[in-house]
């Protein structure tokens, strides 16, 4: 076991897992070290939890060994596994008629003796760990009673008041709402700071992934395809590739999802910056407009949004003054697009030439949308044009785009 | 959340207070009550002085009495023999006799009354219906649990159970098709169960085998209440899942088996009694369940046996047909009232 620092809790060498002859997952090495968290990320039927039951020994390894703690995970008794890992699986769990404190309590199953009578040590445990889990409001009701929320939480708590160093979850943000889901992932990360324990996660959500992991592995083509932190990774590509998205990308930098737009409705031209346009792209994008935009700097919020939705977009380096030659660049943009937006960019001392990028739109007959002010806008563009049409929010320019584009096919 | 605890320890204990009292009234009426009735000053004597010579001290003594406890042990064994299987598998609707117990006893039965084949062992006459139940429930329970050692999958040892039960019925069904008249009746009755004719000898075998069993049932309680949350989550919680799925078939089938040797396959007992056992008691826990379902097992038996004695008396209905006549009706409108659960 050399270069495996000593605080590998798990790891595994040349694993195989599989159903009796059927490998769905090869040569898998991975190492976890304690206090970790771990995502396995992967589109579903990946074998994310064909993976996960077979560290947690429900099912035989194909081929090659996990080692826990440095020691074949095959030699652990059943109860002194038990007291090392604990597991959440996506099985639906009704076991009848047991208050949350009862339920939390059969966690403490290798912990009691013969007819696992709880000692005050025990409760001990199971009230912090329902308080670990935020579920102490929860302890005289029923379990069948709990929503979906509530009770992946007590089941949670469960699994740690089995005081295991590493807790194996199958989805466990799976069904749950968003502030289930949000209070879960919290509550997982919280352990591995404060506690220690090591959690190795399967997960869907690539965004909420990459912010709460310190190890993701990518799970696909029978194997695993990547492994590392997540800041290395998961780029835009690698993303792309393991869901096969299409009309979808992933930005590490916003470690957010956007979804392009088809563009069936034509090109629109955004004058933005400073942050001012993320809305209006994800709008544009939402209704089907293809986006233009420019001129932006690659540190800008805009950029990262409008890259993201697949946008044509004018650039240049943070910090620079834009010139006229970006300016230059962007004008053939704005005669192909159909519409100008006026996100009503604050104007400063390295953008002030974007207000020219409107002069070029008016003098090009293109109606301009813009979110600034009448007389704002008018000191900006000095015209009376009737294509200046001035809207008081997003929503608001959206739907007078649409009218005007219907009220341009009836011409 | 102590108190709360506490406060259901307390509870359980009134419970089983009141469902031993209710036990042992029981049991006075059912050795009182009958074609001959007995006052309770009589039976008092009867039992202090160990009367056996007059015809009432006979009644009790020799006819009752055995009557009295054998349904208290049958009753007891069969609703922890379907408690067993229904945690196991999971499944509300799982009896004691599921995995094909009551096939296989009746199987062996059926040869040995219909058939001519026992003509040749007449100094076993008295046991032999006996005796073979026993050895047709546990030769079923043999070949369950070897099939339990070799399968995973819990469904599939249900449908091979079911079908142990079809080819053993099957079997059955060609005897009584050959059988004479005189035979089936007996034979009929025999398969609706009955705890008359009980003697102190089979008590006493019943008494010390069963209750060793229970004592192991309730060793594993801890287990149990584990695979409450299913097979994988009890084996991540340190179940031994080879061992544990060894013992849980071994007891309910023993316990079943025995029953039904003696008594006949009694119908019911074993599927609503865990039902009742669990409304009553509130809980899922099975170190509660096991001990509340031994009491409730008997007094229902008991409660029955004394309805099949006494509504048409003279005339004995089978027990079987009081125990679902009455006690279906309760458990349907008992699970109406609460979710259905194991």
């Amino acid at each position: 076991m050399t270069g495996v620092k000593t605080d590998a809790i798990m790891k595994t060498a040349g694993l195989s897992v599989g159903y009796n002859t059927e490998v769905i997952l090869a040569d898998i090495d991975l190492t976890f070290i304690k206090g970790q968290f771990i995502s396995l990320l992967g589109p579903n039927g990946a074998g994310k939890t064909t993976l996960l039951r077979t560290l947690a020994r429900l099912m035989p390894p194909l081929n090659g060994t996990v080692f826990i703690n440095g020691i074949d995970f095959t030699r652990f008794q059943q109860n002194q596994l038990a007291r090392t890992l604990s597991v959440v699986l996506t099985d639906r769990v009704s076991p009848g008629l047991f208050s949350v404190f009862e339920f939390v309590a059969l966690g403490r199953y290798p912990h009691t003796g013969f007819l696992g009578k709880l000692k005050e040590a025990d409760e001990q445990v199971v009230l912090a760990s329902l308080s670990q889990v935020h579920a102490e409001d929860l302890i005289c009701k029923q379990l069948d009673t709990l929503s979906d929320g509530e009770k992946q939480k007590v089941l949670l708590a469960r699994a740690l008041a089995q005081e295991p160093q590493l807790i194996l979850l199958d989805e466990p943000t799976l069904h749950l709402d968003l502030k289930h889901r949000m209070e879960v992932m919290s509550i997982l990360r919280n352990l591995c700071r404060e506690k220690g324990i090591t959690v190795v996660a399967s997960l869907h959500d690539v965004d909420i992934a990459a912010k709460v992991s310190d190890r993701v592995a990518l799970v696909k083509d029978r194997g695993i395809v990547a492994w590392g932190p997540p800041e290395e990774t998961l780029d835009a590509k690698t993303v792309a590739a393991l869901y096969d998205f299409d009309g979808v990308s992933f930005n590490p930098a916003l470690g957010s999802i956007e979804i392009k737009g088809n563009g069936h409705k034509g090109s629109v031209f955004v004058a933005g910056g400073i942050g001012s346009a993320a809305a209006v792209y994800r709008l544009l994008a939402k209704r089907g407009f293809a986006l233009t935009t420019g001129v932006l700097h690659t540190n800008d919020l805009d950029y990262h949004v409008a890259m993201s939705l697949g946008a044509k977009c004018i650039t240049l380096p943070p910090m620079e003054e834009i010139t006229l030659k970006q300016i230059n660049k962007a004008r053939p943009l704005i005669k192909q697009a159909g519409y100008v937006i006026d996100t009503g960019f604050p104007i400063r001392a390295l953008n002030r030439i974007n207000t020219k990028l409107l002069k070029h739109a008016i003098a090009q007959g293109k109606p301009i949308f813009t979110l600034r002010k009448g007389e704002d806008i008018r000191q900006l563009v000095h015209t009376n044009s009737n294509n200046l049409f001035l809207c008081q929010s997003e929503i608001q320019l959206l739907d007078r785009l649409d009218t005007y584009l219907e009220q341009e096919k009836k011409h | 959340m102590r108190e709360r605890t506490i406060c259901d320890a307390k509870r359980h204990r009134l419970l089983f207070v009141l469902f031993t009292a209710i036990l042992l009234i029981s049991v006075a009426v059912n050795v009182t009550a009958g074609s001959i009735s007995i006052s309770f000053d009589e039976l008092l004597h009867i039992i202090s002085s160990h009367d056996l010579e007059t015809t009432n001290g006979f009644i009790v003594w020799k006819i009752r009495m055995p009557r009295a406890i054998s349904t208290i042990l049958g009753g007891g064994y069969l609703a922890v023999a379907g408690l067993l299987l229904q945690v196991f598998f999971r499944n509300p609707i799982v009896g004691p006799f599921i995995l094909g117990i009551s096939s296989g006893a009746t199987l062996m039965v059926s040869i040995v009354m219909l058939t001519t084949l026992s003509l040749g062992f007449t100094a076993l006459a008295p046991f032999l219906t006996t005796l073979s139940a026993l050895v047709g429930a546990y030769a079923t329970m043999a070949v369950v649990l070897a099939v339990a050692s070799k399968v995973r999958n819990t469904i599939t040892l249900l449908i091979v159970g079911l079908m142990m039960g079809y080819l053993c019925h099957a079997v059955t069904s060609v005897l009584i098709a050959f059988a004479e008249q005189e035979k089936i009746k007996g034979f009929v009755l025999w398969q609706l169960g009955s705890f008359s004719g009980f003697k102190w000898s089979e008590i006493n075998i019943l008494f010390v085998f069963g209750g060793l069993i229970l004592i192991l049932v309730y060793g594993l309680s801890k287990p149990l209440n584990a695979f409450l949350l299913g097979e994988e989550y009890a084996s991540t919680m340190g179940v031994n899942i080879r061992l544990f799925r060894f013992l849980i078939i071994l007891c309910a089938c023993a316990l079943a088996g025995m029953v039904t040797a003696m008594a006949g396959p009694v119908a019911f007992i074993g599927l609503a009694v865990p039902h009742m056992t669990r409304l009553c008691f509130a809980t899922s826990d099975n170190r509660v369940l096991i001990p509340g379902a031994v009491l409730l097992g008997a007094i229902v038996t008991g409660l029955c046996d004394l309805a099949a004695r006494l509504i048409f008396s003279p005339v004995e209905l089978p027990v079987s047909s009081i125990t679902a006549f009455f006690g279906a009706p309760i458990v349907i409108s008992l699970l109406m009232k609460r979710r259905v659960s194991v």
